[in-house]
């Protein structure tokens, strides 16, 4: 799964990028009108791993995602991709570098009856990168494309579970069903950083089991995983680590087990950390 | 000397256009900030006002009895817009929202086209006099009338909406919907009433401007438009803002009429309105828009 | 029966084939009343890929219909061009000013689009009007002779109606063809969710920029095709009225589906024809025309026939 890599930044010592960290967060700020949604937060996420980003509602964590991803930009601050920085790249710039991510509402393409598939395989558009002229005149290089793409797609819902539905209108899944359609569909890019924003809420226990799995399968293709997560059940069992932020602010990073017992955290979010339930 | 008069000139036709200009955006912005719809069919209610009060005078109505029902036939009829036309589809798209003024728009006007024809129709002015002269220039007596109601309208708005329930209740609908409907304030009733002043406002302004222009059935479009460049311009929604960026207008279109071109002056207007658009669509007075998510 | 469901458009081709020598009576009147549904259809479904399919509204497409009309009426009527080379500068032209306009307007949202787009296509009139010496102006652009090309001169209606259809035939195959691409998914897609497309990489703006200009070229392949049938050319004919019939047509057959705007380009040039005889009352009709689709058949007419379709031709014989 290679894919072009952005140009490397000279780093300064205190702030060395290791090859094995993918992702780079610099001091990133960002305030609302006078409040402040995040705080000078800085963090890695190491390649292969999953890394999890909790904290209370209001924290800054959906923020954060959505200045990782080029859809806010932050006051002050660096993204580091591979060494390269993210800030002030267009959204789908980013997606081309390698990112990709699910959101907190389910966003799914529903206009014109788009089905299922046609969701999927629209996660496929750094691949086909469709023009006009494709359109308008037959070549069949790019009908061999448009077919690979629909194998592929089936694959990714295969790998969710979801192949009987290709068919279907999106809003006739179940809620659990659409999560994983997102899932399969942000698949599709070939990304190196996938960034998950609450994926297992509304889930119900089985398919938060059944969730786990899936992650646990995608960091075994080599995915490297951000997961913004309420579910601490979902955290714990499948972090390889935590960062932990409270009113914009990282509050500690660290191995699960340490964070459980991380006083600090405990007072700010989780009460019982062994509760294995949803923190919420 | 000459070419005083002609400044001053245009600064009376600038203020005639900019009172329309002005009222029609506040009508807009009304409208707006209670419904979050701009009605595309406000032209259609400044012409319909102005040609019923033709029609009404023609029939030898005394003219402030004709004043008033012609008003009150466009707010009525404003209101069961709203109430028929729009409440029934109020949660639909933005785009569908867009479509239906357009259409109300639309049926308004193949209506007035239906019931004053394709004449142009003027309309007597609201005092007989003869025009006065000031510095070289002359001043119809009803540009007086035309400043005159709009400033009377403005206060009876500011009236209204600042100092009546009802109107606190519908800048409360305005600011916050959810908060508003909480607190037991309608918001239908809001968007209903917010419908009716704009309407009866659009109305006045063609009522007020009837005797210096010839109004016909399709005479709507440009003062909806330019009304809309106010709005923008304003803010949005912002009322001040509103008020005064219809005088600038006016004010830089009669300027532009006056000493560059009369020909291209609509064409010099639309573009400014892109401008105005594409540099910043939350006008002079309005708040800056983040970046969405 | 399954058969009529799958092949109807062979019926709809036959139709439009055999109609000037049988129901057409070969009578240049009634070709003209086909011709000009034809020239609407293409700029109905063009639109469609803006606003059903892009979901950008504007309600100002009758510009690159006028760019059209008068680059063809002029370089034709004035320097005495061939109409072909006429016809491509046209096209040439529409799709520059989309071009450039397109970018900044396209960023906007909603009713700001809407008015952007209304605004662009006064500019377009107004400049029309104004310049005179070029356009002829209000009083108009007389003397745009017949279509013609090297060889062959369409000054028959008949035969011009056949021409003009061999386009409409060729445009709606093409739209078709672009909306079942994955370029057509890909506007779905920014339809749908601008922000979610754009991190699947989808650069939002270039194929919103991209949709306008190609509906922009076939408007003013409408615009060249239709100076050259009136032999006479009026601002009045291209204003925001024109754009909201336009936009009428759109919705009354079923925003989206392409087929729909056809149908409902048929329906609004034919309905006065066999109906009210009154152009007077055009105007009323196509505004409580609209005003029924939105709120009783939003999907439109080719949501009904659809529904229709299904109900009985779908799941073989009852």
């Amino acid at each position: 799964m290679s894919q072009e890599r952005g140009t490397r930044i000279e780093q300064p010592e205190t702030m060395a990028q290791t090859d094995r960290e993918i992702l780079k967060v610099v001091e990133v700020s960002k305030s609302f009108e006078g409040v402040r949604a995040l705080e000078q937060v800085s963090f890695g996420v190491t390649t292969g791993h999953i890394k999890a980003l909790i904290g209370p509602n209001g924290a800054g964590k959906t923020t954060l995602l959505n200045v990782i991803d080029g859809l806010l930009e932050p006051d002050y601050g660096h993204v580091y991709f591979h060494g390269q920085d993210l800030v002030g790249m267009e959204t789908h710039k980013i997606a081309f570098l390698g990112l990709s991510r699910t959101f907190q509402l389910i966003r799914l393409f529903t206009v014109n009856n788009a089905t299922v598939l046609d969701n999927v395989m629209l996660g496929a558009h750094k691949t086909l990168q469709p023009t006009v002229s494709g359109a308008l005149f037959f070549r069949p290089r790019t009908a061999r494309q448009e077919k690979a793409v629909r194998e592929k797609a089936m694959e990714a819902l295969a790998f969710v579970g979801l192949e009987w539905a290709a068919n279907m209108l999106p809003n006739v899944l179940s809620f659990g069903n659409q999560r994983l359609l997102e899932l399969a569909r942000s698949l599709m890019s070939l990304p190196e950083l996938l960034l998950l924003d609450e994926p297992a809420s509304g889930l119900n226990d089985a398919e938060v089991e059944r969730f786990m799995q899936l992650l646990s399968d995608i960091r075994r293709r080599g995915i490297t995983i951000l997961l913004v997560e309420h579910n601490m059940k979902l955290v714990m069992n499948v972090s390889d680590d935590i960062v932990v932020l409270d009113f914009g602010r990282r509050l500690a990073e660290g191995e699960p087990a340490a964070i459980c017992a991380n006083p600090q955290v405990i007072e700010a979010y989780l009460g019982a950390c062994m509760d294995n339930g949803d923190s919420r | 000397m000459n070419e005083l008069s002609a400044l001053v000139q245009f600064f009376f036709s600038g203020l005639t256009s900019g009172s329309v200009y002005a009222l029609i955006a506040v009508s807009l912005v009304i409208v707006y900030k209670v419904s979050l719809l701009i009605c595309f069919a406000q032209g259609e209610f400044f012409v319909i006002g102005a040609l019923t009060m033709v029609t009404l005078t023609t029939k030898g109505l005394p003219m402030p009895l004709a004043f008033v029902l012609s008003v009150l036939i466009s707010t009525i009829v404003g209101a069961l817009v709203e109430r028929v036309l729009i409440r029934p589809i109020q949660n639909s798209s933005v785009g569908s929202l867009i479509v239906m003024t357009i259409a109300i728009s639309l049926a308004l006007k193949g209506l007035a086209l239906l019931i004053w024809g394709k004449e142009s129709h003027i309309l007597q002015p609201f005092s007989a006099g003869k025009p006065i002269h000031v510095l070289g220039a002359t001043l119809q007596p009803q540009v007086l009338w035309i400043i005159g109601i709009t400033i009377v309208a403005l206060l009876v708005i500011w009236f209204f909406f600042e100092k009546t329930t009802l109107g606190i209740a519908m800048r409360a609908c305005a600011e916050n919907r959810l908060g508003a409907s909480l607190m037991g304030i309608s918001t239908q009733k809001a968007a209903i009433f917010s419908w009716a002043w704009g309407s009866g406002i659009g109305a006045l302004a063609g009522m007020a401007v009837a005797p210096l222009l010839f109004m016909q059935y399709s005479s709507g479009l440009m003062p909806m438009v330019k009304g809309f460049i106010a709005m923008s311009i304003g803010g949005l929604a912002s009322i001040a803002g509103a008020v005064i960026a219809g005088y600038l207008l006016g004010l830089v279109e009669a300027y532009t009429i006056g000493l560059i071109s009369s020909q291209f002056a609509d064409t010099i207007v639309f573009t400014l309105l892109i401008i105005v658009l594409v540099f910043k669509p939350s006008g002079l007075f309005g708040a800056t828009r983040s970046r969405e998510v | 029966m399954k058969a009529l469901g799958r092949f109807w458009w062979i019926i709809v081709l036959a139709f439009i084939a055999f109609y000037p020598p049988t129901l057409g009576g070969m009578s240049a009147y009634k070709s003209g009343i086909l011709i000009f549904v034809g020239i609407y259809i293409i700029l109905a479904v063009s639109l469609d890929l803006l606003i059903g399919f892009a979901g950008q509204i504007s309600v100002g497409h009758a510009a690159f219909f006028a760019i059209g009309a008068y680059v063809s009426g002029i370089l034709t009527a004035r320097y005495g061009a061939s109409p072909v080379v006429a016809l491509i500068a046209g096209m040439a032209l529409s799709g520059a000013v989309a071009w450039v306009v397109g970018r900044p307007v396209l960023a906007l949202k909603e009713y700001y689009l809407a008015m952007a787009t209304l605004a662009l296509n006064e500019i377009v009139v107004t400049l029309i009007i104004g310049l005179q010496w070029l356009t002829g102006g209000a009083s108009g652009l007389r003397d745009v002779p017949a279509f013609s090309v090297p060889g062959f001169t369409f000054d028959n209606h008949v035969h011009y109606y056949y021409f003009v259809w061999a386009i409409v035939v060729l445009v709606v195959a093409s739209t078709l063809a672009v909306t079942r691409s994955p370029f057509g998914r890909t506007l779905i897609a920014i339809h749908s969710d601008e922000t979610a497309a754009k991190t699947f990489g989808i650069d939002c703006a270039g194929y919103k920029l991209r949709v306008y200009v190609l509906s922009a070229f076939y408007a003013s392949l409408a615009g060249s095709l239709f100076a050259h049938y009136m032999g006479f050319l009026a601002p009045d004919d291209f204003g925001v009225l024109t754009s909201i019939n336009i936009l009428v047509m759109l919705y009354l057959g079923g925003i989206g589906t392409i087929y729909g705007p056809a149908l409902g380009a048929v329906f609004l040039k034919v309905l006065p024809e066999v109906t009210y005889q009154f152009q007077d009352y055009e105007l009323l009709m196509n505004g409580i025309i609209l005003i029924i689709v939105l709120v009783f058949m939003p999907k439109g007419l080719f949501g009904i026939l659809t529904n229709v379709r299904d109900r009985f031709f779908a799941r073989g014989a009852r």
